[in-house]
């Protein structure tokens, strides 16, 4: 066995190449594959923790008139016999600048099994009960207070303030962004005095709110977990496709190695080695290979994920608050993981090549005949899977629309990804079809026809590229302009939002005072005041009936007046606008789509809105779009929000009159009401810092995209080369005939230019499809609100210039390689087989 | 028609330069015919290419149809044996994507030749009748080696360069291939020159030559 599998090796002795292509796919296909599982496994653990912690496993109390909570009432609370145990929460700065969230609890009284009061470590109760106190932090959180993982336990790291944290304990089960202590710690280290955050209970330990106070459920808040599943769904979705086409380039490879091997298989078949010997050698050189290949290339996708993390971290962050620890964190099932997937990859891409060897004829007669013959069979099994991989699409997208929008996320990238795979079936086939009409109507021109009847004959060894090539196209495409089209509208409605060229942000008590000063100044032309406040959405009345919940929302209040109303995007109203903003000063509330498409709303519904010292109930008069925003929100007027919930201002937009001077503006209010240096700030600024954290969200998508389509351009490369030597003898006696080097060359290029170029014709409507599947159904389910959809002919010339180009490129040192060899040594090349 | 004057050739190897003809003059006048025989390795197929512009000598002039191969762009020999030469290789090379009656084309289209009459006629000559549409792995031996020649003589050559081109063919079929080749090159009349090693098919021939170690010797059949 030995023997036969080093003879088998030997051949890569003598084509180095081939070795390097093969695991070169093998390498590319695991490192992508890897590094995507290992920030999607960072950042679950990192939610799993910040899950465990609290927001989801506790009820939590507020006071009705929304007034501060304090100690008495935790006391009062507690003798009248309630499970209940306070809670104190803030940040606090590091010396590096980083903010941590810090929750002071009370062990004794949180229900045990709550992961804050286990947290993981094995300390003792009484030295967290008592001074110098403790501080539980991660692991992961001790780079940001500049301690050293080997002296961790019992450092005190001072803080930006001055002030030095009790003694660290690790607790690997928190969060990398929160630091927990006993609530008498917390409470001098963030200086509260009597106050305290919140009153907590454990789920269902109080069957109803005690008087005064608010109960939300803890099922009803929001985890950071389900948002973010979209998005890592997303980087799931992008990782298996490049997956799928580097072992596009390790099926072209090892075809190679085999095609060239043939001649020493059967050599050895005839020398009297069995078939199954030599599948069963077949076999380890595949997974000898395939174990150099995976273990490079979980190495390096670790280290890609390390790249990527602080992006992803700063994206999730941005987009959902969600804290993501900067270092990876890799359970044991992810190593094997890695190494499973990419084995078996590389079987599935040599199952075919096992399945030619077994079946080696030892005579090799008729090879061409039969080969023609299957692949004929092949591409009528091609069309029909793709039939039946449109007829899933089809299902699935009859299926959802008879969904309630908001599910169906799994469903819609299920579309999606049978959408492709449709279409990468059917493009052999097609291009089938297409190349025999052509051949058909060249008739008269003998190159061409010879150069479409040749292409003929290269398909079969070039389909899976060219498979490979229109996914990433399409996938390209599609992402790209849904990137693209979310970036117009997201900056779009910026400026529609973004009326005043000044805003200000000053304390909630100040604005009654600057409001009466700004009245009397002649430049103001507008003064845009917004208040907010949470509230519960206790109720919900549509015409199918009245429905209970107790969801959290957000109430914004903003100034209906001549400088916003006529730019605010509105997606459904009842009448017309005007009545629509003219009910809306009258009290009626417009909700943002997130929250029409979770609760299924329509303008005419009505809401019960609760919040500490209200209870309304409100008719909506309009949806309006809300992107980037998780939560679900209610728009009021001001003055109505006031009114009704009494919420606090919160920020106040100054539109100005044509002339007058935004610095002296700006000046003048700083000096009249001692306001700090970032209490005002420049529309332009605001929208500078929306831009950005924008752009850094779709980075990742982007580079993972790029990735993906060198990928398959290498796929692409790596087919050619290996058909290369082929080609070259299949050119060199039209040479002969007195075809002009110049010209095979040129016809060589443009029958691949022209593939790759069908290739990218087809893939712009595919990713069409694609980006109407992302925005119309993949954005709904992921965020619950849809995206307008976008087209950027520009970019598609460009995917298409790329799609000429990737095959050109490709097409390039093969024909390089024919052009300097002799044809006349290719005459004697050929005379050799 | 063909003039070889005073032609050297060496081929670099590894071991040094190999010469492979040594001043070798020959001339073939319109409508003749010359076999050219020698053990292997004597450099036949060498002075098969030269003659063809597939390769280029180092020394010496050789001329087709007025025209100093040697001296002639990479596109003007291309032009020439498409126009001028007809070849027909030990190893057949049929274009593979091809069927039988568009191989059998192909030359003669490229040359802007292409006559649907001859082309048929030469169908029915070679005995390829009702095997148009297959492709070339769907033929034997013999009928590929037909189909070669019928490829070359297709667009009218004024030369027929053929390299043993009975070579890889049992003696029967071999004959009747030969005789086949011989009234086809009489009926156009084409110069014609064969590398053959078998004395059957230089009988017939106007002329043989016989190549030596590179030399080339006037021989009897
Ligand atoms: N490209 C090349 N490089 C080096 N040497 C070559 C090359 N082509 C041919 N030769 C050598 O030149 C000599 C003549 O070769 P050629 O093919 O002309 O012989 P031949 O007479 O046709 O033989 P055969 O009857 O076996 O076909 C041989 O010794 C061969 O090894
Ligand atoms: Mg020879």
């Amino acid at each position: 066995m030995t023997r036969v599998l080093s003879t088998l090796l030997s051949h890569y002795r003598r084509h180095p190449g081939q070795l390097v292509m093969l695991l070169l796919g093998l390498w590319v296909a695991s490192a992508l594959w890897s590094g995507i599982q290992a920030i999607n496994a960072t950042a679950r653990d990192s939610y799993a923790r910040a899950d465990a912690l609290f927001d989801t496993q506790l009820d939590q109390l507020e006071r009705r008139d929304g007034a501060p909570l304090t100690r008495g009432e935790y006391y009062a609370l507690r003798q009248a016999g309630l499970p209940v145990s306070p809670m104190l929460e803030g940040e606090v700065v590091t010396q590096a600048g980083t903010r941590l969230t810090l929750i002071g609890i009370d062990p004794l009284t949180l229900s045990s099994d709550n992961a804050m009061a286990q947290a993981n470590t094995s300390a003792s109760l009484s030295d967290f009960l008592t001074p110098p106190w403790q501080t539980r932090a991660a692991p992961d959180a001790l780079a940001a207070l500049g301690v050293a993982r080997e002296n961790a336990s019992g450092a005190t790291p001072t803080l930006a303030d001055g002030n030095t944290l009790p003694p660290l304990v690790l607790a690997p089960a928190l969060p990398p962004d929160t630091l927990i202590m006993d609530i008498s710690a917390a409470a001098r280290l963030l200086e509260s005095g009597d106050e305290i955050t919140r009153i907590v209970a454990a789920p269902w330990a109080l069957a109803e709110a005690p008087s005064g106070f608010i109960l939300t459920r803890a099922t009803t808040l929001a985890s950071p977990g389900q948002l973010t599943e979209s998005f890592h769904l997303n980087l799931t979705a992008l990782g298996l496709l490049a997956w799928v086409v580097g072992l596009f380039i390790v099926q072209a490879a090892l075809g190679l190695a085999l095609e060239q091997r043939l001649g020493m298989l059967r050599t050895l078949r005839v020398l009297g080695v069995s078939g199954r010997s030599l599948v069963v050698a077949l076999c380890l050189e595949l997974i000898l290979l395939g174990l150099i290949g995976a273990l490079a290339g979980i190495a390096s996708g670790v280290w890609l994920a390390r790249v990527l993390l602080p992006d992803v971290a700063a994206t999730l962050g941005s987009l959902y608050g969600a804290g993501v620890g900067q270092e990876l964190n890799l359970p044991w099932h992810y190593w094997v993981g890695g190494l499973a997937v990419s084995l078996g990859g590389l079987l599935l891409a040599g199952s075919g090549v096992l399945w030619r060897a077994a079946r080696l004829n030892m005579l090799e007669l008729g090879q061409m005949q039969a080969w023609r013959g299957g692949y004929r069979r092949q591409l009528t099994l091609m069309s029909i899977s793709g039939a039946l991989a449109l007829s899933v699409a089809l299902a699935l997208y009859g299926w959802l629309r008879f969904q309630p929008p908001g599910d169906g996320l799994v469903a819609g990238f299920g579309l999606i990804a049978a959408l492709l795979l449709a279409s990468a079936l059917w493009l052999p086939p097609f291009l089938a079809l297409v190349l025999k009409v052509l051949t058909h109507l060249a008739q008269r021109r003998p190159l061409i026809h010879w150069a479409m009847a040749d292409m003929q004959l290269q398909l079969p060894r070039l389909s899976l590229a060219m498979m490979a090539l229109l996914i990433a196209l399409a996938t390209n495409l599609g992402v790209g302009s849904m990137v693209g089209g979310f970036r117009l509208t997201f900056l779009d409605w910026l400026d529609q939002r973004l009326v005043a060229p000044l805003y200000l942000n000053a304390p909630s008590e100040q604005y009654a005072d600057i409001d009466v000063w700004l009245a009397d100044r002649p430049e103001v032309f507008e003064r845009l005041l917004t208040r907010r406040s949470d509230a519960t959405l206790q109720a919900t009345i549509t015409p199918d009936g009245s429905r209970a919940l107790g969801t959290p929302i957000e109430l914004y209040g903003i100034t209906p007046g001549e400088s916003l109303t006529p730019h605010w995007p509105l997606l459904a109203i009842q009448q017309d606008r005007s009545s629509a903003w003219a009910a809306f000063s009258d009290g009626a509330i417009f909700v943002n789509e997130q929250l029409a498409t979770a609760e299924n709303l329509a303008p005419g519904d009505r809401l019960t809105l609760s919040a500490p010292g209200a209870n309304e109930t409100l008719t909506i008069a309009a949806i309006y779009p809300d992107y980037g925003n998780p939560r679900g929100q209610v728009l009021m007027a001001s003055p109505q929000l006031a009114a009704r919930f009494n919420a606090p201002p919160s920020s106040m937009g100054l539109v100005l009159n044509d002339n007058a001077n935004v610095d002296a503006m700006r000046a003048a209010l700083r000096e009249r009401f001692d306001l700090g240096s970032d209490a005002l700030s420049d529309q332009a600024e605001i929208k500078r810092i929306a831009t950005e954290i924008f752009e850094r969200t779709f980075t990742i998508t982007r580079a993972l995209n790029v990735l993906t389509l060198a990928v398959a351009a290498l796929a692409l490369f790596a087919s050619l080369l290996a058909q290369a030597r082929n080609r070259r003898q299949q050119l060199a006696p039209l040479w002969a005939l007195g075809v002009p080097r110049a010209q095979l060359a040129q016809l060589n290029l443009a029958q691949l230019g022209g593939a790759a170029l069908v290739t990218g014709l087809l893939a712009v409507p595919l990713g069409i499809a694609i980006t109407w599947g992302l925005v119309a159904i993949i954005n709904v389910a992921a965020f619950g609100w849809r995206l307008p959809l976008y087209l950027f002919p520009w970019e598609m010339a460009i995917t298409l210039a790329t799609a000429v180009g990737v095959a050109l490129l490709a097409a390039a040192l093969p024909t390089l390689r024919f052009w300097r060899a002799s044809p006349r040594a290719l005459l004697a090349e050929e005379a050799n087989q | 028609m063909l003039e070889l004057h005073q032609v050297h050739k060496t081929y670099a190897t590894p071991q040094g330069p190999l010469k492979v003809l040594e001043d070798v003059s020959l001339r073939l006048a319109a409508g003749q015919s010359l076999a050219l025989m020698g053990e292997s390795g004597s450099g036949k197929s060498t002075l098969l290419h030269l003659a063809a512009g597939i390769d280029l000598p180092d020394q010496g002039a050789i001329t087709l149809e007025d025209q100093n191969v040697a001296s002639l762009a990479e596109p003007a020999r291309a032009k020439l044996r498409r126009e001028q030469l007809g070849l027909v290789f030990q190893q057949f090379h049929l274009v593979p994507s091809l069927t039988v009656i568009d191989n059998l084309r192909l030359q003669a289209r490229l040359a802007k030749r292409d006559d649907a009459d001859w082309s048929g006629y030469l169908i029915e000559r070679l005995g390829l009748t009702g095997m148009e549409k297959r492709y070339p792995e769907q033929l034997s031996g013999g009928q590929q080696q037909r189909l070669a020649i019928g490829r070359a003589l297709a667009p009218r050559p004024s030369l027929l360069l053929a390299d043993e081109p009975t070579g890889n063919l049992d003696e029967t079929t071999a004959g009747k291939v030969l005789e086949l080749l011989l009234s086809l090159v009489r009926e156009t009349h084409c110069a014609l020159l064969v590398v053959t090693h078998s004395p059957q098919v230089a009988a017939p021939l106007d002329r043989c030559l016989r190549l030596s170690h590179g030399r080339l010797l006037d021989a009897a059949p």
